[in-house]
């Protein structure tokens, strides 16, 4: 609660307060340099902070030693005893609580197996690569987890490849979600979708503030602001204007289509938003109530569509889609899962280049080729809208330097 | 008009006890955006460094524009480099930095000051001129390398993982600026990285190394649809794998297979009559290739054709929402478990423990013989 850790002048925290519940798989997610890993140090012990309380189970612990505080911790670092072993080293907290050397040689090969490092039970640390000492200091920290119910974990998979990130972030999950272990965790990421993939709730960290804390489905589809809309996928932002008093008045709508649950209640909750983004037609946009009351005629407004909301098809079809841009094909580029495509497009007469991606599948392969005349538009539960922040914060968001 | 060729290519370090590159073998045409790509140890940054000149090949020819590059150094070779570290003077301008080498090179001011100009313009950092590259964060730096390796005029991009030291969220918005920018330019660029998802995003053609040798050359699309190893279809992308045996051969090129301990039942291609009956396979398939219906959904009403269809029944253990997809974890009556993926809209109802109905497209499944050591195929490593 209202945590702030400085250092010199420089503020790591500034004020921060966060619930993590009972067994919940907890993402603290930000870019490098956000503060995320002195948040975690505070927890745990390591540092204490300069203003704030911890609670752990409603006491407060500040002044707990982290060795009294019950917690797993795997740090970015590793911490590798140099001079033991693999299996040493990951049954280290076993022999010291002095449990049976059968049942700890049993679970050591499970995690040797688990994170791929079979058969390499006697190897030094200095003879591992940086994510082999990884993949032993993951498995060291969940050896720990019969005396803890607090597992912190500072980008335990970060140095991996792909693949195996994958397959290690399911089994962590599933290790967290078992119902032996009964675990709380938390987990330091600066990887949104690793966030995605595991996490019950997400904190979004930047600049040492908290700038929201949610389901991914709620961050997903409610980002408070256009950082964080920004941070989860690849979007496209339009500049306009509020209209209410034009003749496509707000009014609320009852959907009856098929969709996603929490589609459909964004729908459900929602009132319909018209925008004016510079072209011919009028947008429309659910927005929730208490927005929809903030925001008046005139005002200006940002929206904001992630590029893999949009959907495209040949040619014009202006007059039966709504929230419908024309436009070129500049670029295609096939990436897997999806293709990517830059569509030109033009607002108050200015070319625009929108993002967009969509399923690859042989007849977007086929269809849709450089050059190809398109129709974009997204469905209307899907834009999202903010007060204009200002271009200069437009700017500090976007840019990559 | 550069053309990159490596002939027969074979590097040895520590007097031969280690091979880095074992023979290999390829072309890289002109304005190709070409990314040498395995997992760490594989020789593609040494594959890399005899390309630049910064090693000599053991065995073999290099040569560019079919002009043979032995002795002919690094700068004389037309090219511009892009480092992981970014190898930014911290004492010099953003101006500095990218004129410094342009001046060391003899070049008139003129074309110092227009190529400078350009180059700064095109990443976006002509605002900072005089500015110290100590006011930028890591996307800053790599885009004053960029800058300074464009300047230069070279024809030919070397990038070692140059978005490696780049947040996962800054690298993803960051590669498709740089292929634009290369495109742009027309410039031929050889990307070295360990990140697969990074290559799909940016290559016209991917290089795929293991152990120093080349095990597939194709465009991210070839290399996905059409891996050649079970290997290659691992790295680059997720894929299910299953095993069975060949229960049947049948006509037209087409086998049944039985999936292991009593699994379903499918009929893949079996293109030249590869495999034959009671062979030991492995089936892959993408996880955004698994269709999910509920157990009873009645097909017939379908516009659809479904007559290519591998239909089978398997329990949903879990799903998630991931924002641009959602993931469908499934187990099998064997206990094999696979995974779905579908759009991050995908219109659902299921519950978790339900059995659902999987159609798979027959073309979809790939057939592999069963390797000697699956695991050592699937390690990625």
């Amino acid at each position: 609660m209202n945590i702030t850790k400085k250092y010199g002048k420089f503020k790591a925290l500034s004020n921060i307060s966060l619930e993590i519940k009972d067994k919940e798989y907890f993402i603290v997610l930000g870019p490098t340099g956000a503060g995320k890993t002195s948040l975690l140090k505070v927890i745990a012990g390591l540092v204490s902070p300069d203003e704030g309380e911890i609670l752990f189970d409603g006491m407060r612990i500040n002044e707990k030693q982290p060795g009294e505080r019950n917690l797993g911790f795997m740090f970015e670092n590793y911490a590798l005893f140099p001079h033991m072993n693999i299996v040493d080293n990951i049954s280290y907290s076993s022999r010291v609580h002095a449990r049976n050397p059968e049942s700890t040689q049993k679970i050591v090969q499970q995690f040797l197996m688990m994170t791929l490092l079979m058969g390499r039970d006697d190897a030094l640390p200095k003879e591992l690569s940086g994510g082999m000492k990884q993949r032993v200091a993951l498995s060291r920290a969940l050896m720990n987890l019969e005396q803890t119910k607090l597992l912190i974990l500072d980008e335990p998979l970060k140095a991996l490849d792909a693949g195996l990130r994958n397959s290690l972030r399911r089994e962590l999950l599933n290790m967290a979600k078992s119902s032996i272990l009964d675990l709380t965790v938390i987990h330091v990421t600066n990887d949104q979708r690793e966030a995605m993939m595991v996490a019950d709730r997400i904190a979004l960290i930047n600049q040492g503030k908290v700038v929201q804390v949610g389901t991914p489905h709620e961050i997903y589809y409610h980002p408070r602001n256009l950082f964080v809309a920004y941070f989860m996928s690849e979007i496209n932002y339009f500049e306009g204007k509020c209209v209410k008093n034009s003749k496509r008045k707000g009014e609320l709508h009852k959907i009856s289509t098929k969709s996603d649950k929490f589609l459909k209640q964004i729908q459900e909750d929602s009132l319909l938003l018209p925008i004016d983004i510079g072209i011919d037609k009028i947008f429309t946009v659910y927005t929730d109530h208490q927005k929809f009351e903030t925001i008046d005629d005139g005002d200006n407004i940002l929206l904001v569509v992630r590029a893999n909301h949009f959907k495209i098809r040949e040619g014009n079809r202006l007059k039966d889609k709504k929230n419908a841009f024309i436009g070129l094909i500049k670029r295609r580029k096939f990436m897997g899962v999806f293709y990517r495509f830059e569509v030109l497009v033009k607002i108050n007469n200015k070319e625009k280049r929108l993002i967009i991606s969509i399923p690859a599948t042989t007849e977007i392969h086929q269809k849709f080729q450089e050059g190809s005349n398109v129709t974009v538009y997204f469905p209307e539960e899907l834009g999202i809208i903010f007060k204009h922040p200002g271009k200069d914060e437009i700017n500090r968001i976007m840019s990559l330097v | 008009m550069p053309e990159i060729k490596l002939e027969n290519i074979t590097k040895h370090f520590d007097e031969g006890r280690v091979v880095a590159v074992d023979n290999i073998s390829l072309e890289i045409k002109d304005k190709d955006y070409v990314f040498l790509l395995g997992p760490s140890g594989c020789g593609k940054t040494t594959t890399l460094r005899m390309i630049a000149g910064l090693e000599n090949p053991t065995q073999g020819k290099v040569s560019i524009n079919k002009k043979n590059m032995e002795g002919i150094p690094p700068e004389d070779r037309d090219m511009g480099f892009i480092f992981q570290h970014f190898e930014i003077f911290d004492h010099l301008t953003v101006w500095e930095n990218v004129t410094f080498g342009l001046e060391v090179r003899g070049y008139e001011d003129d074309y110092i000051i227009e190529q400078a100009t350009k180059a700064l313009k095109l990443v976006d950092l002509y605002k900072y001129l005089d500015k110290y590259p100590s006011m930028f964060g890591n996307p800053g730096l790599q885009k004053l390398g960029i800058a300074r390796a464009i300047a230069t005029g070279a024809k030919i991009l070397i990038m070692d993982e140059p978005l490696g030291s780049l947040d996962p969220k800054v690298s993803r918005v960051f590669r498709h600026q740089l292929r634009n920018l290369v495109k742009d330019l027309g410039l031929t660029a050889i990307h070295v990285t360990h990140n697969q998802s990074e290559a799909m995003a940016i290559a016209d053609k991917i290089i795929l190394m293991r152990a120093g040798k080349i095990l597939q050359i194709g465009t991210p699309y070839e290399m996905y649809e059409n891996p050649n190893s079970i290997f290659v279809a691992n790295f680059l992308g997720e894929m299910n794998f299953l095993q069975g045996f060949v229960l049947k051969t049948l006509e037209e090129e087409k086998i049944e297979i039985w999936l292991r301990l009593g699994g379903p039942r499918l009929n893949c291609n079996n293109p030249e009559n590869k495999f034959k009956l009671d062979d030991n396979i492995v089936v892959a398939f993408r996880c955004e290739d698994v269709y999910l219906f509920p157990k009873n959904y009645n097909f017939e009403d379908s516009k659809y054709d479904w007559s290519k269809m591998q239909f089978f029944k398997a329990k949903l253990n879990a799903s998630r929402f991931i924002g641009e997809t959602k993931r469908f974890y499934l187990e099998l009556d064997n206990q094999d478990k696979f995974e779905s993926i579908k759009s991050g809209t995908f219109e659902e109802d299921f519950n978790i423990g339900e059995e659902l109905t999987i159609a798979i497209h027959q073309d979809d499944i790939r057939v592999f013989r069963m390797p000697e050591d699956l695991f050592n195929e699937l390690s990625l490593t």
